[in-house]
C-alpha cells in the first residue's frame, strides 16, 4: 500500500480561510492510500516537472521551444503584453507557469531588444487573485513594476468579429502585440467540451462580462467557446498576436513546454494530447459506483482537483464528456439553467449529477464561484464554522450553506459520512501531483479497471473524440 | 431573490476618488463626491465589485445589521406577459439566468413590465449580476430588447452591448466552423426546447 502523496497546502487568499483553520488533512487518515498515474495507465507519459531539476526544466523547456519561434515582428520600440491566466498558477504549486511567464519575458527582451514587456494576468470570477499571485511569485518585481491583474469589469474594448460585436479588457491589448502564454489541463472541459481549448483565454479571461456572458448564456453548450475563436479570428486581434506559449500538461505533471506563432496548430497538438492524457483518467473515475469525495485544496468547490481532474468533472463523470453527441454534461451552467423551481429539469433526459457521489466532505475549498449547485445536488458536509461564514458572506455563494450541514471538525464528518454513506470508498480531490489519493478499497476497483478503460479510450473512444472535433484519428498511429 | 448581507465601507483616509468604484457598480450605488467615494446603503447590493476593483483597497465590505431582501414577485403581473417576453427573448420562465443569486427570468420579465428600463434598475430591484457580476449581462439585455427597451449605457464600465446570440449566426458561419466540434444548429435545438417547455432531449442529439 502506497502511502498518500503530500496534499498541496494551503494558500493563504482572502476566498478561503485563514490556512490555521485547515488543522487536518483528508489524506492524514490510516485507510488512505495513492494511485500513481503510471500504475493505472502505463502508457502515461513522462514529465518534465515534478523532476529533480525543480523549474529549471521549465526554463530550459521554454528556451528551447522558443528557438523555432518568429519575433521579428517586434522591434525594439514596440510594447509587449504577456497575456496570463490565473489557472496556470493553480498547477502544481504554481511555480512551473510562474517560471514560464518569467523566461517568456527573458526571451523576448534578449530577441527582440524591447524592454517595454507588460504582464497582463486575467481572472476568473475572482478579481483579485492574480494579484495575489503576481506578489507572491515576485512577478511585480521581475517584470519591473509592469505587472497587472486585470478582470472582466474593467474597460473594455469592442472588438468586431464575424458573428459580431464583443468585448475584450482593453489593458490585455493594450500594446503593440501581445503574446498568450497558458497551459492545456484540460480543467473546465464540462464548458469548453476540449474544442478550441487553446484559445478558450480570449473568450474568458482576456474577455469582458459581455463576452463571457456571451459564452455561458447565449451560444449554447456546445458552441460556447466559439466566442473565444471569433475574438482570436478579428483583425483586431491578429494585428497584435505575435506568439503562444504554452505548458503542456497530463494529469502527471508538466510534459513539455511548446510554442507556435500559429495558435490554431498548437491547438490542434494540444487537442490531441489533452483527450489522450485527460481521457483515460476521467473515464476511469466515470467507473466509480458509490464514493465519498473530499474537497481538500485551495481553490473554489468546483476546481479542487487531482490527477488532472476537478471535482467539477466527476461530477459529471457519469458520462463521457468529451463525447460531443451528449448535448448536456451533468453540470454545466447550461445544465444548472435549466433546473425548473421544482428542481426538476425543464427538459427531459437531462442526465443527473454522478449518482456515485453519496457524500460530500468539504475539508477546504474557496468561495469565488457560483457554487450551490453542487450542494444542492450532492449531500455536503462543509467542516468548521469558519469556512460556512466564509461562504455565507461571499456573494455568489449566499446558497450554499443552505444546502449543506457543518461538522465542527474532519474526524467528525468523516465519522457522519461513513455512516450515512454506507461506503468506505473515498476520493480525495486535494491537489496531489502525479496521482490521486483514494481509499484502499477504491485503489482496488481503479486498478481492477484501469486496463479495461485504457483499452476502450485507445481503441475506441478516443478516435470518437478527434474525429467530433475534426481531427484526423489517423495522427495517432 | 437576493438577501442583501453586506454593504461597501469606505475609508476616506485611503480613498483617491479615482472613481473605479463608480464604474464598476451595477446599480449605481458609489459615486464620488468632493474627491471622496459615497455609499448609497439603500442601492448597495453587496457584491463586492467595488471592493474588488479599488487600486488603493480603501473600500471593504461589512455585514449589514439588518439584512435587506430583494425580490419582484411575479405572480404580481400578468403571467401571459411574462411568458410573452420570456418567449420573444428566448427563456424559459423558470430558467436560471444568474446563477449565483439564482434569479430565474420571469422575475425579471416581471420587473421590467413593472418598469425597470435599465440593467442598472434591474439589478437594484431583483439582485440579478449582483453575484459573480459577469454571466447574466445577456440575459438582462436580451429580456430588455424583447420588451422594446433600449437602455442608456451609464457613464462607466458597468456593461458596453448586447452580443450575438447563437440564432445570430449567419448559416456560412456555421458551416465553416461545424466540422471542428461546434454544433450551432444542435444547440439551438436544445435552447429552443428549454425555452418551449418540456421536450425530449433525444430529438436534440
Amino acid at each position: 500500500m502506497r502511502k498518500p502523496i503530500t496534499p498541496m497546502k494551503p494558500r493563504v487568499s482572502q476566498y478561503g480561510v485563514d490556512p490555521k483553520y485547515v488543522t487536518k488533512r483528508m489524506a492524514d487518515y490510516e485507510n488512505i492510500t495513492s494511485l500513481m498515474l503510471k500504475d493505472l495507465f502505463p502508457d502515461t507519459p513522462d514529465v518534465i516537472f515534478p523532476s529533480d531539476k525543480g523549474v529549471e526544466a521549465i526554463r530550459e523547456a521554454a528556451e528551447k521551444a522558443l528557438e523555432n519561434v518568429d519575433m521579428s515582428m517586434i522591434k525594439p520600440e514596440h510594447s509587449v503584453n504577456i497575456c496570463a491566466s490565473h489557472h496556470g498558477f493553480t498547477l502544481l504549486g504554481g511555480e512551473p507557469y510562474a517560471e514560464l511567464l518569467k523566461t517568456v519575458r527573458d526571451v523576448i527582451a534578449r530577441r527582440t531588444g524591447t524592454e517595454n514587456i507588460r504582464l497582463r494576468a486575467g481572472v476568473g470570477l475572482r478579481f483579485r487573485e492574480t494579484e495575489e499571485y503576481i506578489k507572491s511569485f515576485g512577478l511585480d518585481k521581475y517584470f519591473n513594476g509592469k505587472a497587472k491583474g486585470v478582470a472582466p469589469v474593467d474597460e473594455g474594448i469592442a472588438i468586431e468579429t464575424e458573428i459580431g460585436t464583443l468585448y475584450g479588457i482593453k489593458a490585455i491589448y493594450d500594446a503593440d502585440w501581445i503574446v498568450h502564454v497558458h497551459n492545456s489541463d484540460v480543467r473546465e472541459v464540462h464548458f469548453h467540451r476540449q474544442v478550441d481549448r487553446a484559445v478558450k483565454p480570449f473568450g474568458m479571461s482576456y474577455a469582458r462580462i459581455e463576452t463571457r456572458s456571451t459564452y455561458h448564456q447565449n451560444l449554447g453548450p456546445r458552441g460556447a467557446n466559439f466566442t473565444a475563436r471569433a475574438i482570436f479570428n478579428s483583425d483586431f486581434v491578429q494585428k497584435k498576436f505575435a506568439f503562444t506559449v504554452f505548458l503542456n500538461m497530463s494529469p502527471a505533471g508538466v510534459v513539455s513546454v511548446d510554442a507556435d506563432n500559429n495558435l490554431y496548430a498548437l491547438n490542434d497538438r494540444l487537442t490531441v494530447d489533452g483527450c489522450k492524457y485527460y481521457g483515460k483518467i476521467m473515464t476511469l473515475l466515470g467507473e466509480i459506483d458509490e464514493c465519498i469525495v473530499g474537497l481538500d485544496f485551495p481553490c473554489p468547490v468546483p476546481y479542487v482537483f487531482a490527477a488532472g481532474v476537478i471535482y467539477a468533472n466527476f461530477t459529471g463523470a457519469n458520462v463521457d464528456l468529451f463525447d460531443l453527441d451528449g448535448p448536456l454534461p451533468p453540470y454545466t451552467w447550461y445544465t444548472e439553467a435549466f433546473y425548473g423551481k421544482d428542481g426538476k429539469p425543464l427538459i427531459d433526459n437531462v442526465p443527473p449529477v454522478n449518482p456515485a457521489i453519496k457524500m460530500v466532505v468539504h475539508n477546504y475549498a474557496w468561495g469565488g464561484y457560483p457554487s450551490a449547485f453542487f450542494s444542492n445536488h450532492c449531500p455536503t458536509i462543509v467542516v468548521g464554522r469558519e469556512q460556512a461564514d466564509l461562504l455565507n458572506r461571499d456573494p455568489q455563494n449566499l446558497q450554499y450553506m443552505e444546502h449543506a450541514v457543518i461538522a465542527d471538525n474532519l474526524d467528525a464528518a468523516m465519522e457522519f459520512a461513513y455512516r450515512v454513506a454506507k461506503t468506505d470508498k473515498v476520493i480525495i480531490f486535494d491537489g496531489a501531483v502525479g496521482g490521486i489519493n483514494v481509499s484502499t478499497s477504491l485503489a482496488k476497483l481503479l486498478l481492477e479497471k484501469a486496463p479495461i478503460v485504457s483499452k476502450r479510450v485507445d481503441e475506441e473512444l478516443l478516435p470518437k473524440w478527434l474525429k467530433q472535433r475534426g481531427i484526423n484519428p489517423d495522427i495517432l498511429k | 431573490m437576493r438577501l442583501v448581507t453586506l454593504l461597501a465601507e469606505v475609508d476616506t483616509e485611503k480613498c483617491t476618488g479615482c472613481r473605479t468604484c463608480q464604474k464598476v457598480c451595477p446599480t449605481l450605488a458609489i459615486k464620488v463626491e468632493n474627491r471622496k467615494a459615497v455609499v448609497d446603503s439603500e442601492k448597495c447590493r453587496g457584491c463586492n465589485n467595488c471592493e474588488q476593483r479599488c487600486p488603493v483597497y480603501a473600500i471593504k465590505m461589512v455585514k449589514r445589521v439588518n439584512p435587506v431582501r430583494v425580490y419582484v414577485d411575479p405572480s404580481t403581473v400578468d403571467r401571459s406577459e411574462v411568458e410573452a417576453l420570456c418567449k420573444k427573448a428566448r427563456f424559459n420562465p423558470e430558467q436560471i439566468i444568474c446563477y449565483c443569486t439564482e434569479t430565474r427570468a420571469e422575475e425579471v420579465a416581471a420587473a421590467i413590465l413593472k418598469g425597470a428600463d435599465t440593467p442598472e434598475k434591474l439589478s437594484l430591484e431583483t439582485g440579478i449580476r449582483t453575484g459573480c457580476k459577469v454571466e447574466c449581462i445577456q440575459p438582462i439585455l436580451r429580456l430588455l430588447e424583447a420588451a422594446g427597451i433600449t437602455p442608456e449605457r451609464p457613464d462607466g464600465y458597468q456593461w458596453y452591448g448586447r452580443t450575438p446570440t447563437v440564432w445570430d449566426i449567419p448559416e456560412e458561419i456555421k458551416e465553416k466552423y461545424s466540422h471542428r466540434g461546434f454544433y450551432f444548429d444542435q444547440d439551438i435545438k436544445v435552447l429552443n426546447k428549454v425555452a418551449e417547455g418540456k421536450k425530449s432531449l433525444e430529438e436534440a442529439r
